[in-house]
């Protein structure tokens, strides 16, 4: 059966040309220009995973609202966020609304999509017994590449999907200096650099959360930033 | 008025600080005691005048009096000045010569001199003069041999007798008074006369009220005669017997006839009731004087004292007022004897007729004396018998005015100087006011943020309190303005950055339907060679704008990223080692030359924005220096705060720059280059610069060789 996603993006030209993209890659989509409406269809059916952005019409963070209900009627439900302004980013990481991803609508197609399968193939990977081959594990750290799943000292860090791939890039290859477009390749992104350095930011905040010791990311100034065990 | 006006804009004072000018200005007051020194001038001027008024009308009135009254005035019964050469008519004194023999304390005056001839080169002057009520002779003998009587006591024996001077006059009974002198030695002498006793016999009498003393000249003799004036007539002489040896024949000269003793030449003086009649007219401070039609000296009235004190102010301001304002209406001390010559023209010019006054100038300095003459007639009014002379000296009003003057312009003085001091302390605040508004102005306008509100003298009411207010509103004109300006990027990248996403995410679309339906074979939705050029340019084109929205909200995300970031502390020289080592990687058309000192630079602040800072300065050296350049980066620091320089070699700053390099939205560019730019790199680095707690800063290099920016940071 195919996959359904749900689009709610109040501008109708980028929602059918998500659509269309969408479409093309054989998922059923469904699109929606409110909170109202995408609400009303939600508690009908659920989709297999949503794209949402955060100003929609009249609400200028009608998003937020939204997954938080989203959230609550399902809690495996993968949940992009799409938004036009790069401040928004640490609005929504600062709200940690149990988005899987947040991404600016700069991003191409390419990249959403590549981010959309595999959400869905964490979503898989997540109702199979782990496999160990897939496990990465550094020091206190463990990384399931396939669920996409970071554990720091056996507690779970909720890191979104841009985190997990640069954090994943980082511990590839422990010690290595990763520059910022290595990052972003990795990340399947196009940032600057101040978005890197705030996604370094908050990645190293949310294992703060869990271990207020942590410091296994270091800058190296000028050249990017390296993982230490 | 305007070419004034033009004058204090362009002219020598439009160069002074506001409070000098006001400085000035309140100098203008001085011309308060300049006004008052005119006025107390024109006050003067009256008074003087009304003074000499009624002095002359007080002289005319005496005059008035005085008329036809020849009797009064003169001893003689004729006119004086058609009498012959005998006539004497003595000087009035204003003391009693001393009666011993000795000329020198007589003024030798032309009109009381009778010269008289004697045989053998000998020769008399006579000098009569009057003080009071007594006539003085002076009888200057030249005379080659002096010969002396051999005894006091057979005075009448011809064969004892020296040289001798005979005094004749006649009494007031009409007699004739003959007195003769002769003497043994000199010395006091006595004047005898003959008496005829019984039988003929002749016996010399001496005369006590006659005084006389017989000296010694170096030319002759001399002998000084005093006579009480109320002993003579109208006719007086002397006669001199003058004898080669004792008992010789005499050979007599003078102005008594020779044969009789009789005198016949007049006593030329005032009548003895003169005095008594001119002094009920007696004022005090009033000099009187009359004076015969020919100018000669009747009587004098000398002035009874003053009363009050009219003495001049003494003083320093007195003194220099008077020196500053005293013009050339009082004339300065002049001599005695010019003063005599003085009230002689006075009289010479009312013996024409015609009464009149002048100013001569007193004794001391700035002391005058106000004179009046006025004629006497006759009783016909036909003829002058004389004139009267009135003198007031007038020290009375000179000191009313000077006293008057100084209360002016100690007054004046006293208000010039507080309304200088009032001008200066006013000018001192304005000025004070002015540069503070100033001052705030001018650095309200050189940073961001809220410039209107801290403008002083906002609440003051007054012309300043608009002006600031004028300002404060301007500048909150320019505030919006500006702040608009620097997030109008933001705002148009956010607003350009939806149909950016539709043109891009169309294009994607395109590109892929294109793909899925060519991979299907010539379906007839798949494009064309041309038509993927078109995409291909399209897709370029909107990547170019896409980096320009980047480039625009640049400045708005760096200030996110500032109200976001956190201080930790760091050292400062490895992360500008590391950062520049980098460099060399990014640009490898540039050489970079790293001056750190050696131990560590701790600072507390965001390395990221640090790095980002120098970022910016070292894409701003390598975009205007040339390939193979060297930029020198350069680290120093002290205890308080920390410097990070990057020079580079190129062109000189454009002149303005200093001060707006720094300023969001401004570039001086001079070619475009592929790269957007919007000035926000430098504005970038200055905020990052302030979040530290510093500075920025841009100059050339002392060579003009290129251009330095620094940034100074508080450690």
């Amino acid at each position: 059966m195919k996959k359904s996603i749900a689009i709610v993006e109040d501008e109708r030209a980028i929602r059918d040309n998500y659509a269309a993209a969408f479409a093309r890659e054989g998922y059923a989509v469904r699109g929606y220009p409110n909170r109202r409406e995408a609400m009303t269809a939600f508690a009908a059916r659920l989709p297999d995973l949503a794209v949402i952005d955060i100003s929609l019409e009249d609400e200028p963070e009608g998003g937020f609202e939204l997954c938080r209900e989203l959230r609550g009627m399902s809690a495996e439900l993968p949940i992009i966020f799409l938004t036009a302004r790069d401040s928004e980013l640490d609005a929504v990481s600062g709200l940690r609304l149990g988005a899987d991803d947040f991404l600016t609508k700069d991003l191409s197609l390419a990249h959403l999509i590549a981010r959309v399968n595999a959400l869905f193939r964490r979503v898989d990977a997540l109702r199979r017994p782990p496999e160990e081959k897939q496990v990465i594990r550094r020091g206190a750290l463990t990384l399931d590449s396939e669920r996409m799943s970071v554990l720091w000292n056996n507690e779970v860090v909720l890191l979104s999907l841009t985190e997990f791939w640069i954090v994943y890039a980082l511990t590839k290859h422990p010690g290595h200096v990763k520059n910022r477009q290595q990052l972003m390749d990795a990340a399947n992104v196009v940032l600057d650099d101040n978005t890197i350095t705030s996604h370094i930011k908050r990645i190293r905040r949310k294992f703060q959360v869990v271990d207020e010791k942590f410091d296994a990311v270091h800058t190296v100034y000028g050249m990017g930033y390296r993982w230490v065990e | 008025m305007a070419r004034f006006l033009e004058l204090l804009k362009t002219g020598p004072i439009s160069g002074f600080r506001l409070r000098t000018k006001l400085l000035l200005l309140a100098l203008t007051t001085l011309a308060l005691p300049w006004a008052g020194c005119q006025y107390a001038r024109e006050m003067e001027t009256v008074l003087r005048e009304s003074e000499q008024q009624s002095l002359l009308a007080v002289t005319t009135t005496i005059a008035g009096s005085l008329k036809g009254r020849k009797e009064l005035l003169f001893r003689a019964d004729s006119l004086p000045g058609n009498g012959g050469e005998r006539d004497i008519t003595p000087m009035v004194l204003t003391g009693a010569p001393l009666i011993d023999g000795r000329a020198d304390d007589w003024d030798s005056d032309a009109r009381s001199l009778v010269r008289a001839v004697g045989p053998g080169g000998d020769s008399l002057r006579l000098l009569a003069a009057t003080h009071e009520r007594w006539l003085y002779l002076a009888l200057l003998v030249h005379d080659n041999r002096w010969i002396f009587d051999a005894s006091d006591l057979n005075s009448l024996d011809p064969g004892t007798l020296g040289d001798r001077v005979w005094l004749a006059f006649d009494d007031k009974r009409g007699g004739q008074q003959r007195l003769f002198f002769g003497s043994t030695g000199p010395g006091p002498v006595r004047a005898r006369r003959i008496e005829t006793l019984e039988y003929g016999r002749e016996t010399a009498v001496e005369e006590p009220r006659i005084e006389g003393v017989w000296q010694r000249s170096p030319d002759g003799w001399v002998l000084e005669i005093g006579v009480p004036l109320s002993m003579i007539g109208q006719h007086l002489g002397v006669l001199i017997d003058d004898r080669d040896r004792r008992g010789a024949p005499r050979a007599s000269y003078g102005t008594l006839e020779a044969s009789d003793l009789r005198a016949t030449g007049r006593l030329v003086a005032a009548s003895p009731d003169l005095n008594d009649h001119l002094r009920q007219f007696a004022q005090p401070g009033v000099e009187l004087r009359v004076a015969s039609a020919s100018g000669a000296l009747l009587t004098r009235l000398d002035a009874p004292a003053l009363p009050g004190d009219y003495t001049k102010l003494r003083g320093f301001l007195p003194r220099m007022y008077r020196l500053f304002f005293d013009g050339s209406i009082i004339p300065r001390s002049v001599s005695q004897a010019e003063r005599e010559r003085a009230a002689q023209e006075l009289t010479a010019r009312a013996a024409r007729g015609k009464a009149a006054t002048t100013l001569v100038a007193g004794r001391y300095e700035n002391s005058v004396i106000v004179a009046a003459a006025a004629p006497i007639f006759s009783a016909d009014g036909k003829q002058i018998l004389g004139v009267i002379q009135l003198a007031q000296t007038a020290d009375r009003w000179l000191t009313l005015r000077d006293r008057a003057l100084t209360r002016l312009l100690n007054l004046t003085l006293f208000v010039t100087l507080f309304a200088v001091g009032a001008a200066f302390w006013f000018a001192g605040r304005m000025t004070l006011r002015i540069s503070r508004l100033g001052a705030a102005a001018e650095t309200a306008l050189g940073r961001e943020g809220n410039l209107a509100r801290n403008l002083p003298e906002t609440e003051s009411r007054d012309e300043l309190g608009d002006l600031s207010r004028s300002f404060s509103s301007l500048l909150g004109r320019l505030d919006e303005y500006t702040g608009y300006l620097r997030t109008l990027a933001g705002k148009l990248a956010h607003e350009i950055r939806t149909p950016l996403t539709i043109i891009r995410s169309s294009l994607e679309n395109l590109e892929s339907e294109a793909q899925a339906s060519g991979g299907m074979g010539q379906a007839p939705g798949g494009l064309g060679e041309n038509a993927k050029v078109y995409i291909a340019r399209a897709r370029e084109g909107s990547e170019r704008l896409g980096a320009i929205l980047a480039a625009m909200g640049a400045a708005t995300r760096v200030e996110e990223a500032i109200t976001h970031s956190d201080r930790q502390r760091f050292d400062l020289a490895a992360l500008v080692r590391a950062t520049v080592d980098a460099y060399g990687g990014a640009f490898p058309n540039r050489r970079f030359a790293c001056v750190v000192p050696p131990e560590a630079v701790e600072l507390n602040g965001a390395p990221d924005l640090i790095v980002q800072m120098l970022d910016k300065l070292v894409d701003n050296a390598v975009d205007f220096s040339a390939d193979g350049a060297t930029i020198s980066i350069t680290l120093q620091a002290d205890a308080a705060q920390a410097e990070i320089s990057v020079a580079n070699p190129g062109p000189p700053l454009p002149a303005e720059a200093s001060t707006r390099l720094f300023e969001s939205l401004w570039q001086s560019r001079a070619e475009p280059d592929k790269r957007p730019h919007f000035g926000l790199g430098l504005y970038i680095v200055r905020l990052i610069a302030e979040f530290h707690g510093g500075t920025a800063q841009a100059a050339n290099l002392p060579d003009n060789s290129g251009a330095v920016f620094s940034v100074r940071l508080a450690r």
